[in-house]
């Protein structure tokens, strides 16, 4: 059986060595996180306990954890140090070395985080603080390279069959690869597209419209799945014991439809769920790769959703808070989601362009069964009021169908710069038709026209001794020999930043420097945490530079937001600074291009320059 | 002294010179190895042996996977330069088992092993991770998950060696902030070839903050002690980032404590 492999077939087989390992990592963290949400559901369970006596009034009265009377001399329980909550003496667990004691909840707490390896995490985001907290390197490898190869239309291999010999478990699969010769990349180019592909893979997937895929998967296709998943179930009823019988198969678009009340265990739930649904089931199997973030779902396209109706809606701004009020009033005249069944559960959605972050979406409540809902209800958002004129709130409708699948029925964009929220009349409803999506081509170009201004101070330092070259820069510049020296930068501060939704950002800068022979220099600030403008006063020291390299280097300086979870880092926009002829250097003969060339041509000098974010 | 190679430049031609070790190459890209001497059996493998050895294991997958007997579960990375003895070393530990027969790892692997420690059931996942260059990029995925680093060199091979100050900026670059590394010199039973003396490792390893190891998978020299001695660092690690992020239980600070009990950590040196 050994012998009969082919060299040609090595890169296949490399990738089903690497899968068979993937396949019983996953199968390992199914039982891992099983066990976790079971320690998460204990502790969760005590704590409830806790919770009912502090709801009965007198706490102080009560032991918080067995709710036991406490007495006034005797028995009089002490505070925890950990919760502050008093406690009686059965519900102390004294730690052995110290002699210090918690309450029983306090205690379980620390145990469950040293069980759940919860430390870890904790510790781990501070370094990574965009990681997904339990999300392995595994499964992730495995859902992207699921994805990957439903693009290249390659059926996912089935989970290693445990039990099978050996010898006929791999003729199977390499029957079952040979029929899908287009897919010939070797697992490491795989891989590398996958690793690449993982920053892009947003956590906000429920917002991942599936209605699509299942759309396009007709009766013929389902029977082919559920095929397919019964060839599988075996091998996996023996590894994941109870994750993946049949019915199972629907779960992962229940859970993830937005309306579901997220309960303290049902999180814990989702991250077996969607592993077992990507590994199982075909509703991502179709969806390209771009379809993965909340960002790109906007921009795709939707081939089947009908455009109907308008939608009520009323703006307000309170100066003092600083609060933008998008108020939803209705709808009239929708489409129906669902055409066939003539059914529409509509809900509107709304982003405050350009963040089209999680923490950027506001929806409303799904109203079943209508095609003119009345929602009354109104959204909110925290933005300064300079930033306005940079935003535009986006309104879109969509319908939730069965299985949590959505189908996008129509939206209106508001650009906020033309809004006069001093007019009183623009605080009252007006009905907006609703649209189609946006062409594409809007949002391929994301970046707004203006993404604010970057102040920075910027001084060429060279040695003493090329300091009689400077009254004639432009010859001698290329004749000076010294390459050391130095190019400072100050970044002072930014200004009109496109804030987030709450209107902070944790900004920092990044700069680099590209010297004519592509060697790059990067340096970055610190992140200044919450705040719209910040004041980095952060130098930049760019060393072992000539000027004369300098004269044909290009600078780019870019303002990043960087997130404390979920997505990682965004871009605010940049500025790039360079010589005339530089690819892609902006605006030449800008005031910032006069004011790079006097840095350049007037060393030692301190020049101030405010450069235009794009 | 310490001989930090020039970054990857080191690696590099360790990975294209292979050592004397290898008999058979998993892919058809590289140099075909020198004439393999030894004393440990070469056996020219097709990388399907490779392939008929994780079949085997996934026979057992249903064992470790279904195994939840144990308080926690610890991620270990194994890592170093191709040749170094990194698969060896997981399964003497794992399965105490040794084979002289080289066969490269593709990509990633991994086994489990539960272990008791301070009376408690650790469940080890242990990574094996492919030396070679070409899977750089799915090793370092695994980085960021493991608690603990065994970062491998072979005392007979000076590009091994050398490449380890690479390897560890690697782990600075790719994992959280508190990983522990240990560093190991494999085939110590190899004495009359030894290029790189347990001095200069110990050197290194002080240089880097690394605790310090030689071992040979073959006779199962410190191989456990190995991996118990970074499951008792990550134990530490683990007490001290619950006590420093907790300031409610700042009462309780001093001294580790996994649980409420707790045997010192410090009960076998290195070496």
């Amino acid at each position: 059986m050994a012998q009969e492999v082919h060299l040609n077939s090595l890169q296949e087989l490399e990738r089903e060595a690497v899968l068979q390992v993937l396949y019983r990592d996953q199968a390992v963290q199914n039982v891992e996180e099983e066990r976790v949400r079971k320690l998460k559901a204990r502790l969760q369970q005590l704590r409830w306990k806790g919770a009912k006596s502090a709801g009965q009034g007198c706490p102080e009265q009560r032991c918080a954890r067995c709710q036991r009377g406490l007495g006034r001399l005797l028995n009089r329980g002490a505070v925890c140090r950990g919760c502050s909550h008093r406690v009686c003496s059965d519900c102390r667990v004294f730690l052995r070395r110290t002699g210090a004691w918690k309450c029983t909840v306090c205690f379980e707490d620390r145990n469950v985080k040293i069980k759940t390896g919860e430390w870890f995490f904790e510790e781990r985001a501070k370094k990574f603080p965009a990681e997904g907290k339990h999300e392995t390197a595994g499964a992730r490898l495995l859902q992207s390279y699921q994805r990957l190869s439903s693009n290249i239309s390659v059926v996912p291999p089935t989970p290693p069959p445990v039990l099978e010999s050996q010898c006929s478990g791999i003729s199977g699969r390499l029957q079952e690869l040979g029929q899908f010769k287009g897919f010939n990349k070797s697992v490491e180019n795989l891989f590398l597209s996958v690793t690449t592909h993982m920053k892009k893979l947003s956590k906000s997937q429920n917002d991942m419209t599936s209605d699509k895929q299942l759309r396009t998967s007709g009766p013929r296709r389902r029977a082919a799945r559920s095929e397919r998943r019964s060839l599988s179930d075996t091998a996996i009823n023996v590894t994941t014991a109870r994750k993946t019988s049949a019915p199972d198969i629907l779960k992962p678009h229940v859970q993830e439809s937005p309306q579901r009340p997220a309960s303290p265990v049902s999180k814990q739930e989702d991250v077996p769920s969607s592993l077992s649904s990507s590994l199982l089931s075909t509703a991502l199997r179709h969806g390209s790769l771009v379809s993965i973030s909340s960002t790109c779902t906007e921009a795709g396209g939707f081939d089947k959703a009908s455009v109907a109706g308008d939608i009520e809606l009323a703006l307000r701004y309170q100066q003092d808070s600083g609060t933008l009020e998008v108020c939803i009033g209705a709808c009239r005249g929708l489409a129906f989601g669902e055409e066939r069944k003539r059914r529409c559960n509509p809900y509107v959605k709304t982003y405050l362009l350009p963040d089209r972050s999680c923490q950027g979406k506001r929806k409303t409540a799904v109203h079943k069964n209508t095609v003119d809902p009345a929602f009354h209800e109104t959204l909110k958002y925290q933005v300064e009021p300079d930033q306005l004129g940079t935003r535009r709130l986006q309104v879109s409708v969509w319908h939730v169908g069965a299985l949590a699948r959505r189908v996008f029925l129509g939206e209106v964009l508001l650009p906020l710069a033309a809004w006069d929220f001093r007019d009183h009349d623009s605080h009252s409803f007006r009905w907006y038709p609703l649209r189609a999506k946006a062409e594409k081509s809007e949002d391929s170009n994301p970046t707004p026209p203006n993404n604010g201004e970057l102040a920075v101070r910027a001084k060429l330092v060279l040695p003493g001794a090329s300091r009689k070259f400077q009254d004639a820069p432009e010859e001698t510049g290329q004749l000076s020999p010294s390459c050391d020296g130095q190019l400072c930068l100050v970044v002072l501060g930014a200004r009109n930043l496109p804030v987030r939704s709450d209107g902070t950002l944790n900004s920092f800068v990044k700069g680099c420097l590209t010297l004519p022979d592509q060697q790059k220099l990067r340096l970055r600030s610190p992140v200044l945490r919450k705040q719209a403008c910040p004041e980095w006063k952060h130098s930049f020291v760019f060393n072992g530079v000539s000027s004369a390299q300098l004269r044909l280097a290009s600078l780019e300086l870019t303002v990043w937001d960087q997130a404390l979870f979920g997505v990682g880092e965004r871009l605010l926009g940049g500025a790039r600074l360079g010589p005339k002829d530089a690819v892609g250097s902006l605006e030449p003969g800008s005031p910032s291009k006069v004011q790079w060339q006097k840095v350049l041509s007037s060393p030692n000098l301190w020049t101030d320059m405010t450069l235009a974010l794009h | 002294m310490l001989g930090p190679a020039p970054p990857f430049a080191g690696r590099h031609r360790g990975l294209q010179a292979p050592s004397r070790r290898r008999a058979a190459t998993i892919r058809a890209g590289p140099p075909p190895p020198r004439s393999p001497p030894g004393r440990r059996r070469q056996v020219a493998t097709a990388r399907v042996q490779g392939k008929m050895a994780s079949a085997a294991d996934s026979r057992f997958g249903q064992k470790e996977s279904s195994d939840q007997n144990f308080d926690y579960m610890f991620k270990i990375l194994i890592i170093g330069n191709s040749s170094v003895g990194k698969t060896s070393f997981l399964f003497r530990y794992a399965d105490d088992s040794f084979t002289p027969a080289f066969v490269s790892t593709v990509g990633i692997d991994f086994k489990v092993k539960t272990v008791y420690r301070q009376d408690k059931r650790i469940k080890l996942q242990i990574w094996d991770t492919a030396g070679q260059e070409r899977y750089r990029t799915i090793t370092t995925a695994y980085y960021r998950g493991a608690m603990g680093f065994i970062l491998m060199y072979d005392i007979t091979n000076e590009e091994s060696f050398n490449a380890v100050q690479d390897w560890s900026t690697q782990i600075k670059t790719y994992s959280w902030d508190n990983a522990q590394v240990l560093l190991v010199g494999n085939k110590c039973d190899m004495e009359e070839e030894r290029v790189v003396s347990s001095e200069r490792g110990r050197q290194l390893a002080d240089h880097l903050g690394f605790e310090f190891f030689e071992a040979s998978a073959k006779d199962n020299t410190h191989v456990k002690q190995t991996f118990e001695r970074l499951v008792d660092v990550i134990c530490e690690k683990m007490s001290e980032s619950l006590d420093t992020a907790d300031p409610a239980v700042t009462g309780a600070k001093q001294g580790p404590q996994l649980t409420d009990q707790q045997a010192p950590p410090h009960q076998d040196c290195a070496c």
